[in-house]
């Protein structure tokens, strides 16, 4: 079984080997005010996001393919702040072009270099101006009722943004860097006049992985749709990996990065998060199997309770739908699919062990008789234990 | 034997074509063209094989080029009308996944029985109908465990009178795989197909295996115990009554599935009927004959698919009130072979040899996996513990029974996996042809939509065309439709509503 849920894709051997081929690399910022608001002594956003600039630049410097997107993901939901459909990357093209070096001293982020290598310019640049204004959207309309972050949401765009990636943009293995931004605005333009490009099908050797930088300490998260976005990136052989600031370790993330190979880091000080970034995160997953890398194998496979919302390690199950429960209900009915429970079986598993003290006490008074020894064994085990062994007899 | 092929003639056609579909379409005159009825079951699945113009035998089919397919319609739009064609087709195989919530029996053990008999050594199957089923076999396993993630199965091989154990009863692919690779390696001894096949022998096997639930035999759990059966004779020698048989089969609540390589065969017929709770004479979805290869598959990934718990069972819950057995579980945290141990601020790492519960050999030199690769040997150690939350003794496997106390371990990843049976996301709506849309770009992978069109186009050609966009009913977000195949087939939760 482990086969499936953990090593689903090391027995996938990278025959082709190649490192030629594109990669695209999106990554996910978690924004969710809190959890920043709790490491502020040690990073702020502008910070993160400078040494996360770096990172993408450095991986777009590793291959003229090379791709990238960024999704910036809060209570209000999540957005894609590069590539950005709404925002004209011709023009910022044409402008460069022009004038290569200085000219348009517009309201650009101060960290932004003019000089800089077209193809990073357009992607910092894009992203900064549509953090900056997310950022402002997200503190003028503050919604106090909504907690839990939307990572799900952000997981999901990004799994959709790379299967349309690996799958039907073939055009992406052209390879000059001009020729992929006339391809992508190509495609979108070309997309008009319709499905001829999005319905073939032919696979390109595209490899992808997702990176999810988060500072939310808090472990409600949607555990369905966080589970079914962890077996689609399963499915489509990508890894998730995560650098998780903060203060404690969130144990969906880590199934998240285990279950698809992916790496997960629990960066404690993150005032040098740059080398945490450009060292153990740079390496791609198609070499990962020759390189031991510092993720945390210890995981904790806690599954989250439908009653409660609380993660449990042991829990009850309904046999029919799988629904997992902390607490027996009291309605007696499963939550999900109303089927009612067997009482006998209830019985047996509510069984307080008082009704063992009695068997305890024939035992005694027969190891009594016997001699003795015997009695000391058995008030060892716990409640629960004493209990099971006597469902099973 | 006899009694088969008794059933066989007065199944003969009423008066229709000579194709030999017909023959098992007797009842429905009206459906005389190659369709054959067995596809029935998968008319919405045909509807995509349309395409293909692959509908009959494959022997029966005409060489059909893709070019060929391509009508010109003299208008030009020859290529936006298959482009279209082929996106309804994708979406009526979304559609085919029921968006209602009905109870499954997630809990499944199935036990599949191949044929190893002199049949199976036809080559109407690319290179033989042995190696072929074997080769899909592996598929189906890989698919079948990935979607019902704590259900258990077991191989027996019918070859030469008896019935052969392959794989015992387990919860783990890579058994089964490793055991049919066995087969298919061993070919030239032992496991080539020989003799006659055994339905008999074969079904008190797996009904014996099928007591056997989940390492107690007290019967009261709600799994659903199946046999599929792959068939590739037209006949079975058995020692005994195969009738009695299946009335146990019957009593224990087994319910087989058939999939036959040549013909249509009355026993399995019958078996398949009685053990569904199905008139004698109905052709069910569950005994299939392949027409092809793809066929072939097709039929043998529709088990993949739990099976609603049958009507039957539902009575007898209803009946008995007795409820659904609820099962205390335990979700075991996966934990390192290593152990890190620290005193006065500096850090040992000591490599201890943890033994596991249910692997003894488990840190010994035969769990070390030697992977090579361009010939460089790295030798690693794969195993990984887990630790039982109640115990905390240690297992190298999961799903399983601690063997310490007796709790029943499970990742909560495989009962997540189907959870999207549980709660099925909704098909997205198309939405109309109009000329202006309020969405732009798919809210999933920011592909560009194409504008809205003018009305003065003909009404023909808004027949064909289409906005592209399909919108999900709760949060009315527009999506395209390479997304929406992908966010209902793989992702199965929609981008949109996780977002709002």
């Amino acid at each position: 079984m482990d086969a499936i849920s953990d090593s689903a894709f090391r027995e996938e051997i990278y025959q082709e080997g190649s490192n030629d081929d594109p990669s695209l690399l999106t990554v996910i910022l978690d924004l969710s005010p809190s959890g920043w608001y709790n490491i502020r002594d040690r990073i702020t956003i502008n910070e993160l996001v400078k040494a996360v600039l770096v990172f993408l630049n450095a991986h777009l410097s590793l291959n003229n393919s090379n791709q990238v997107a960024f999704i910036a993901s809060s209570l209000n939901g999540s957005k894609f702040l590069y590539p950005n459909p709404e925002r004209d990357y011709d023009k910022t093209q044409i402008s460069s072009n022009v004038e290569d070096v200085d000219s348009n001293t517009d309201s650009e982020p101060s960290f932004v270099n003019k000089g800089m290598y077209r193809q990073f310019r357009l992607v910092d640049e894009a992203v900064a101006e549509e953090l900056n204004k997310y950022i402002h959207d997200i503190s003028s309309n503050i919604d106090l009722k909504k907690q839990n972050a939307t990572l799900s949401g952000a997981l999901s765009m990004a799994l959709c943004y790379t299967n349309r990636m690996l799958t039907l943009d073939q055009s992406i293995t052209t390879t000059t860097a001009s020729a992929i931004n006339s391809t992508t605005n190509a495609t979108m333009a070309d997309s008009n006049n319709s499905s001829t490009t999005t319905t073939s099908t032919s696979i390109t050797s595209m490899k992808s992985r997702i990176l999810i930088i988060s500072a939310s300490d808090e472990d409600d998260v949607k555990y369905i749709p966080i589970m079914n976005s962890i077996f689609a990136a399963q499915k489509m052989k990508l890894s998730i990996d995560i650098v998780k600031l903060g203060h404690q370790d969130s144990s969906y993330l880590q199934q998240a990065s285990d279950a698809t190979n992916g790496i997960y880091l629990h960066i404690i000080d993150p005032r040098g998060i740059i080398q945490f970034l450009t060292t153990a995160f740079f390496i791609e997953p198609s070499i990962r199997q020759y390189i031991i890398l510092p993720t945390n194998s210890n995981v904790n496979y806690r599954a989250s309770c439908f009653i409660t919302g609380k993660s449990v390690d042991l829990g009850y199950v309904c046999s029919v739908c799988l629904c997992i429960m902390s607490i027996i209900p009291e309605t007696k009915m499963c939550p999900a699919c109303r089927s009612e429970f067997d009482p006998r079986i209830l019985a047996q598993l509510t069984q307080t062990p008082e009704v063992i003290s009695k068997k305890k006490r024939k035992l005694d008074a027969k190891g009594i008789e016997n001699g003795n020894g015997n009695g000391t064994g058995n008030t060892n085990g716990n409640g629960n234990f004493v209990t099971d062994r006597s469902v099973s007899t | 034997m006899d009694d088969s092929d008794e059933e066989y003639v007065s199944q003969q056609p009423v008066g229709e074509t000579e194709s030999p579909a017909s023959r098992l379409s007797s009842e429905d005159p009206e459906e005389s063209d190659g369709v054959s009825r067995r596809t029935r079951s998968n008319a919405k699945r045909t509807q995509v094989s349309e395409l293909k113009g692959a509908n009959g035998y494959a022997w029966e089919d005409e060489y059909q080029r893709s070019w060929d397919i391509m009508k010109d319609n003299d208008n030009g739009q020859s290529l936006e009308m298959i482009i279209q064609s082929m996106i309804e087709n994708r979406k009526k195989k979304i559609m085919k996944n029921p968006s209602t919530p009905f109870q499954r029996g997630i809990i499944r053990t199935l036990i599949v029985v191949i044929d190893g008999s002199l049949a199976m050594l036809e080559k109407d199957l690319r290179p033989t109908r042995f190696s072929m089923t074997l080769s899909l076999l592996q598929e189906f396993i890989v698919e079948f465990f990935d979607q019902n993630p704590i259900s258990q199965l077991g191989i027996i091989l019918m070859r030469n009178g008896i019935a052969q154990l392959v794989s015992e009863v387990s919860g783990s692919p890579q058994y089964h795989l490793d055991r049919l690779r066995q087969l298919k390696a061993k070919q030239h001894n032992k496991f080539e197909p020989k003799g006659e096949p055994s339905l008999q022998n074969s079904l008190e096997m797996a009904r014996s295996l099928l007591k056997y639930n989940f390492g107690n035999s007290s019967n009261n759990t709600k799994n659903s115990k199946e046999v599929l059966i792959i068939f590739g004779s037209i006949f079975t020698s058995d020692p005994g009554d195969i009738h009695k048989t299946i009335d146990s089969l019957v009593k224990d609540d087994i319910r087989v599935k058939v999939i036959g390589l040549s013909a249509q065969v009355a026993i399995c017929q019958e078996l398949v009927n009685r053990t569904n709770n199905l008139a004698r004479n109905i052709v069910s979805k569950n005994y299939g004959i392949i027409m092809n290869e793809s066929h072939f598959k097709e039929l043998l990934m529709d088990c993949v698919i739990p099976l609603p718990i049958s009507e039957k069972e539902r009575e007898q819950e209803a009946k008995s009130s007795k409820g659904v057995p609820l099962i205390r579980m335990g979700f075991p945290s996966k934990i390192q072979p290593t152990l890190t141990s620290s005193l006065n601020n500096s850090t040992f790492t000591i490599d201890f040899p943890q033994l596991s519960a249910s692997d003894p050999t488990h840190g010994s030199e035969n769990s070390k996996q030697i992977n090579d690769i361009d010939g460089i040997n790295i030798i690693t150690n794969n195993t990984i513990g887990y630790q039982c939350p109640r115990c905390k003794s240690k297992v190298t496997n999961l799903p399983t029974v601690c063997p310490v106390c007796g709790l029943m371990l499970i990742l909560s990843t495989h009962l997540a996996r189907s959870y999207h049976h549980l709660i099925p996301l909704s098909p997205f709506k198309e939405v109309p042809v109009n000329s202006e849309y309020s969405s732009l770009h798919c809210f999933g992978c920011l592909l560009k939509f194409p504008s809205g069109i003018s009305s003065e186009t003909n009404k023909d050609s808004l027949d064909v065309l289409t906005s592209s966009r399909y919108r999900c009913r709760k949060c009315k977000n527009d999506f395209c439709i390479d997304c929406d195949v992908f966010v209902h087939e793989i992702l199965h939760n929609c981008p949109g509503c996780e977002n709002t």
